[in-house]
């Protein structure tokens, strides 16, 4: 998953960076609303952070306008303004979860998937693909009822697989839901990731369409 | 209700009412008392010019029928009366006497011991009576006219009753009428005054100026600017406790962040417990400061809405937040009000704050494996409940204490309470401990009554 921090707080941004990257998902930091608009203007983001009290702008006025433009990237505010009253105009503003600083980096990780699993049309944390149990809200997976141990970094590549079983997903697209702008990926990082994790799920789980990306090989089948 | 301003001590209405009224009625009497006078005077000359009149025309008369035509008076042996044409009242009245004062003839209403023996001619006035004397023949006949007794007295006391008693009538009338236009003229200033009165204190709108006269338009611009400071001065005290938290907040944040990644990348060991020492210092710290501002916020007063707005809303807001862990959602047990909404006037931040407290408290000292009851009434009755041990009556007492902290081992900073209590106060209303609670036989039961919009 790719998500856009906008938090002006260099010490707060630097430890809620390093928190989704230790997720293993990829982060892209803007200290600015301007420097945010620039990001999403390259890069389609999967979720975004958003601070409130930002230095050129205020976070609610951004996002009714993102909202106004049509653009349904979730948006999880992360505020120092903990009235109830703010927390309603951040929800009508279009915000899809809202939590109050200062808030614990676990917290913010189990909220970032909640959204996202919304997003993706099964907020049910628990999935069954084969002969795999996945709890995303866990973010651990089960073969034949043993839990199999997978890096952050792994793990975020297996969910870009479980958000769309359907969904072919090219070598350049996982790279963009992966790697920040400053991260420097080698031209056979996805397919040692992936590699990886058909080695501990079966290499049957995620099959390759040559010349054009990956899938996973079975359709889903929901449970729990 | 308050009484009719006519009804009031001290009121300018009143004031002017009456003094206009007593200058009417004043003035009225005066006049009344000039017009009688003159009115007397008329009638005097009138009634005296009949006298002397009738005493002149009844003198030629007289010639013929009591002297001889040498001139000497005829003996008649007694006064001779003259006879009246009808029978009729007569209103003036004469007699007709010689030199020596007797008799020699009289009208037939006359009654001569009423004369006076004076022969003096002119008017004489004796015993509240007008007389006229006219003489003829040298001095020898002598003729007296007179009104009957009290006629005079009764004509002008009609002529005034016939003056005044209209006047009279429309006294009331004209004094109702000055009531009236005193009270059109003070319209602006009675509804400047209901303004002010029937205004809640928390209604910091500027007042309407817009009819009022120029000796009261200082004193409501007055009135209108002291309003927009104090509003300017509770807007600032807002935005001071906003921004406060917000200051405080941000690098608390930041140092519970960088705190959790170091604990996150150290090895299990001494390095790692201590980050978790400080995590758990910076927690407290974040709960305490919390809890300071929101202590402050409650004790500034500025609770109340200048709009009204939905409770339920507030309350499910807070409950969703409170939900959010899952054992205190399994808990919790919500009672809304049958209509679905709840107006109050209270702000919907300091409501938020109140239920929060209130609720965290009973999640808090309450069982784990129990209920908490959370309920509000149509009629805006906040009420929350959970089971527990009794709490003595003197320590709920105490409770209400900022800092104070029942017997528990449970985390706090012992200012919820202190908090709703203050947020209570503000909105004119009061928090309300009880154990046990209502219903129950044992527990804790606290319960606030919400200021009701309209």
């Amino acid at each position: 998953m790719r998500v856009l921090l906008v938090e002006d707080d260099a010490l707060l941004g630097a430890a809620i960076r390093d928190q989704i990257a230790a997720d293993g998902h990829c982060v892209d930091w803007a200290s600015r609303l301007a420097e945010a608009s620039d990001y999403r203007d390259v890069v389609t983001y999967d979720l975004i952070l958003l601070d409130l009290m930002l230095p050129d702008g205020y976070g609610l006025d951004c996002l009714r306008r993102q909202r106004a433009g049509g653009d349904k990237t979730p948006v999880i505010i992360l505020t120092a303004r903990d009235q109830v009253s703010d927390r309603i105009a951040g929800l009508n503003a279009g915000a899809d979860d809202y939590l109050v600083k200062p808030f614990d980096l676990a917290e913010l990780s189990a909220r970032l998937g909640a959204v996202a699993r919304r997003y993706a049309g099964n907020p049910n944390p628990i999935l069954m693909i084969g002969g795999l149990t996945i709890d995303r809200a866990a973010r651990s997976v089960f073969k034949a009822g043993e839990r199999v141990s997978l890096t952050a970094r792994e793990w975020a590549l297996f969910e870009i697989f479980i958000q769309r079983p359907a969904m072919l997903h090219s070598r350049a697209h996982l790279e963009e839901r992966l790697y920040s702008f400053e991260a420097e990926v080698e031209s056979n990082t996805i397919e040692v990731y992936i590699g990886r994790l058909r080695k501990k799920l079966g290499y049957d789980t995620i099959e390759t369409m040559r010349g054009i990306g990956y899938r996973l090989r079975k359709s889903e089948d929901e449970g729990g | 209700m308050r009484p009719l301003a006519i009804l009031q001590k001290n009121t300018l209405q009143r004031r002017l009412s009456l003094v206009f009224a007593g200058a009417a009625i004043l003035l009225w009497l005066l006049a009344t008392l000039a017009a009688g006078f003159v009115l007397r005077a008329e009638i005097d000359t009138v009634f005296d010019s009949a006298l002397q009149e009738v005493a002149q025309r009844v003198l030629p008369l007289a010639y013929l029928e009591i002297l001889d035509r040498d001139g000497t008076i005829l003996e008649t042996g007694g006064a001779a009366e003259v006879p009246s044409v009808a029978p009729h009242r007569e209103y003036i009245t004469y007699i007709i006497r010689d030199a020596q004062g007797r008799v020699l003839m009289q009208s037939h209403d006359a009654e001569p011991a009423g004369f006076p023996a004076i022969l003096e001619p002119g008017f004489h006035a004796v015993a509240g009576r007008r007389f006229f004397t006219e003489s003829a023949v040298r001095g020898t006949v002598f003729v007296t006219t007179t009104e009957r007794a009290g006629h005079r007295h009764s004509a002008v006391m009609k002529a005034i009753a016939t003056l005044v008693l209209p006047l009279a009538m429309l006294l009331p009338l004209s004094l109702a009428g000055v009531w009236r236009l005193i009270a059109l003229t003070f319209q602006p200033v009675a509804r400047f005054q209901k303004e002010i009165e029937a205004r809640d204190p928390n209604n910091l709108t500027p007042l309407e100026t817009g009819t009022l006269p120029g000796e009261i338009m200082p004193v409501a611009d007055a009135v209108n600017a002291l309003i927009a400071r104090l509003r300017r001065a509770m807007v600032a005290e807002r935005g001071f406790a906003s921004n406060s938290a917000h200051e405080l907040r941000t690098p608390v944040a930041a140092a519970l962040a960088q705190t959790q990644r170091l604990i996150a990348e150290l090895p299990e060991g001494a390095l790692r417990a201590r980050g978790r020492a400080i995590e758990t210092a910076l927690r407290r710290l974040s709960r305490l400061s919390e809890k300071l501002l929101q202590w402050a916020k409650a004790e500034g007063g500025t609770v109340i809405a200048e709009q009204p707005e939905d409770g339920v809303d507030v309350l499910l807001h807070v409950i969703e937040a409170l939900g959010a862990d899952e054992d205190n959602g399994r808990r919790l047990r919500l009672t809304l009000p049958s209509s679905g909404h709840c107006d109050i006037t209270l702000e919907s931040d300091a409501f938020a704050v109140l239920a929060r407290n209130l609720i965290e408290n009973a999640l808090k000292h309450g069982p784990e494996d129990q209920p908490v009851w959370v309920h509000l009434s149509d009629a805006g009755l906040f009420c929350v409940r959970n089971p527990g041990a009794v709490v003595p009556a003197e320590e709920l007492l105490r409770l209400l204490a900022p800092f104070e902290r029942g017997a528990t081992r449970a985390e706090g900073a012992g200012l919820g309470l202190a908090i709703v209590q203050g947020i209570a106060r503000g909105a004119g209303s009061a928090l309300i401990l009880s154990s046990p609670a209502t219903g129950m036989e044992d527990g804790f039961e606290a319960r606030v009554q919400l200021p009701r919009a309209g």
